[in-house]
């Protein structure tokens, strides 16, 4: 349910509500159970992009990615314009902007690795770029498809370097990501306004991302 | 003093920065090495096995002894330079066989152990530890500041960590117990589960599996355990201070004690207060159930 404080809560959290309209809002939150769980989505949301790491991509990798999304040369203040990004925004402005930035990463510097042959290194921080910020899936298609096709070129070049069962891991372990992002869409067309849902989607094209990558990278140190 | 003997001998005395190469021709059925080299303090460990096991146990002297059983056709190459002591495998033909190691390390020494088809085991070590295998098993015993373990398919066990924990299975399971500071854990197709856990920072997501939770809520602490298929259980102790956020689409909720819903229900995602709230615990399941359960 909407009223006509929810376009104003974006302003209070970030503290450019007019001093004079504050004490009305907050009169209205103590009795409107939609508007305070709304501000803690807002709230969860910032807290969770304020958490990115910034990790540009490779620059020879950048150029290209960056055209796709029509970002180019931001790539040195994406972390910091994360973190300072005002919620002036819009909840679904934000998180487009948010995997936006996750397709780009993610994507750039799996295929830098990949370029590089990057060997049997550590683990890399499992959770250290996760983005679990809400995505509305048209906002960011383009991006994430296009890092996803990247990645998987990168898999299909060096498929034949990999044993038949890693292939079959890996093949099992991306159908069932699709299989739930799918859920996920087919979910959010009931309810396209879940923070939830949108969320979760987010998060599970992430890690559909991070097991490519992985692949792409296993299918590099072969070589 | 056999030629293994030998080369230990010629380590000790020659120290970084040389590369050494261990032909065993004069032994039964499979080759091995042994061979014991001084390190000096803050010399990091990275082990390659492509095939086999590595198994690190350690000691308190500042000396690496690497203990190989391969075939003969394998030769166990060790290279000491800067502060890298490096040992891997290597063969005259082709790819190395299977190489089991057994290597023994100062107790501090920081570790990166890599395999393809490799079983990585490490016990006793207090240094970083870094772990990643594409089809084996991970077991980690102790284990400070930060420890990274990886498979893709295998199962990985950390026990008595106390740091930070980052693991990760692609295709089984995650075991965490008796583990203290921040813990990230992921999968995709597997249960994990984490028992006996100290901490303030807890990230586990996975795909398809089950997580279960059984540790400490801190105050301050920020607990988050989310899934897509799968049951989510989260043990929260007596005393708890935490404000909750329950999120799922087509799952369950239950919950061994009374709670009241603080903010507004949407849908199936909704808050509530135990204690104070101070905690923030975040328990999402897609399409499976989210248990609260007392210990």
């Amino acid at each position: 349910m909407k009223d006509q404080w929810t376009d104003r809560l974006s302003e209070y959290l970030d503290g450019e509500l007019p001093e004079a309209e504050r004490p009305a809002l907050e009169q209205h939150l103590a009795s409107c159970e939609a508007c305070r769980a709304t501000l803690a989505e807002l709230r969860s949301v910032v807290a969770r992009a304020a958490s990115l790491e910034d990790r540009p991509p490779a620059a020879d990798l950048w150029a290209g990615i960056a055209d796709r999304i029509g970002a180019a040369g931001a790539e040195r203040k994406a972390g910091a314009r994360w973190r300072a990004l005002r919620l002036t925004l819009t909840v679904p402005q934000l998180a487009a902007a948010a995997v936006a930035l996750m397709a780009v990463s993610a994507g750039g510097v799996w295929l830098a690795n990949s370029r590089q042959g990057v060997p049997a290194e550590a683990a890399r921080p499992v959770s250290a770029n996760r983005l679990t910020g809400v995505a509305p899936v048209s906002l960011v298609e383009g991006p994430y498809e296009s890092a996803v096709r990247d990645l998987e070129k990168v898999v299909q070049q060096g498929r034949g370097r990999l044993d038949t069962t890693t292939v079959r891991v890996m093949e099992q372990n991306l159908r069932l990501i699709d299989t739930a992002i799918a859920q996920c869409r087919q979910a959010l067309e009931a309810d396209p306004a879940s923070a939830y849902l949108n969320a979760h989607l987010a998060e599970t094209m992430q890690q559909k991302l991070e097991l490519l990558r992985q692949a792409a990278r296993l299918a590099a140190a072969r070589t | 003093m056999t030629g293994t003997m030998m080369l230990g001998l010629l380590v000790l005395l020659q120290g970084p920065g040389h590369q050494y190469r261990d032909w065993d021709q004069d032994q039964e059925k499979s080759g091995g090495a042994d061979t014991t080299i001084a390190v000096r303090p803050g010399t990091r460990l990275e082990v390659h096995d492509l095939n086999g096991s590595i198994t690190v146990r350690t000691w308190a002297r500042n000396e690496v002894r690497v203990l190989a059983e391969h075939s003969k056709k394998d030769q166990v190459d060790i290279e000491y330079g800067g502060a890298v002591l490096k040992v891997s495998a290597s063969s005259r033909r082709g790819a190395p066989r299977d190489v089991d190691y057994q290597i023994t390390v100062p107790t501090a020494m920081d570790l990166t152990l890599g395999g393809v088809y490799a079983d990585v085991s490490v016990e006793g070590s207090t240094g970083r530890i870094a772990v990643e295998t594409v089809q084996g098993d991970v077991v980690v015993r102790g284990g400070r500041s930060l420890v990274t373990l990886h498979s893709t398919n295998g199962d990985v066990t950390a026990t008595g960590v106390q740091g930070r924990l980052e693991a990760n299975s692609t295709n089984g399971t995650v075991t965490v117990e008796d583990a203290e500071g921040e813990m990230y854990v992921e999968g995709v197709n597997g249960d994990i589960s984490l028992r006996g856990i100290r901490s303030g920072n807890v990230d586990v997501s996975t795909v398809n599996g089950s997580i279960d939770y059984h540790g400490t809520v801190q105050d301050d602490g920020t607990y988050r355990l989310s899934t897509h298929n799968g049951d989510v259980t989260m043990t929260v102790p007596t005393g708890a201070n935490a404000t909750v956020t329950v999120s799922t689409f087509s799952g369950d909720f239950e919950s061994d004690f009374p709670v009241t819903l603080t903010g507004g229900r949407q849908s199936k995602r909704f808050s509530f207060t135990v204690g104070s709230g101070k905690a923030t615990m975040e328990l999402e399941s897609f399409q499976g159930s989210i248990h609260l359960v007392r210990p």
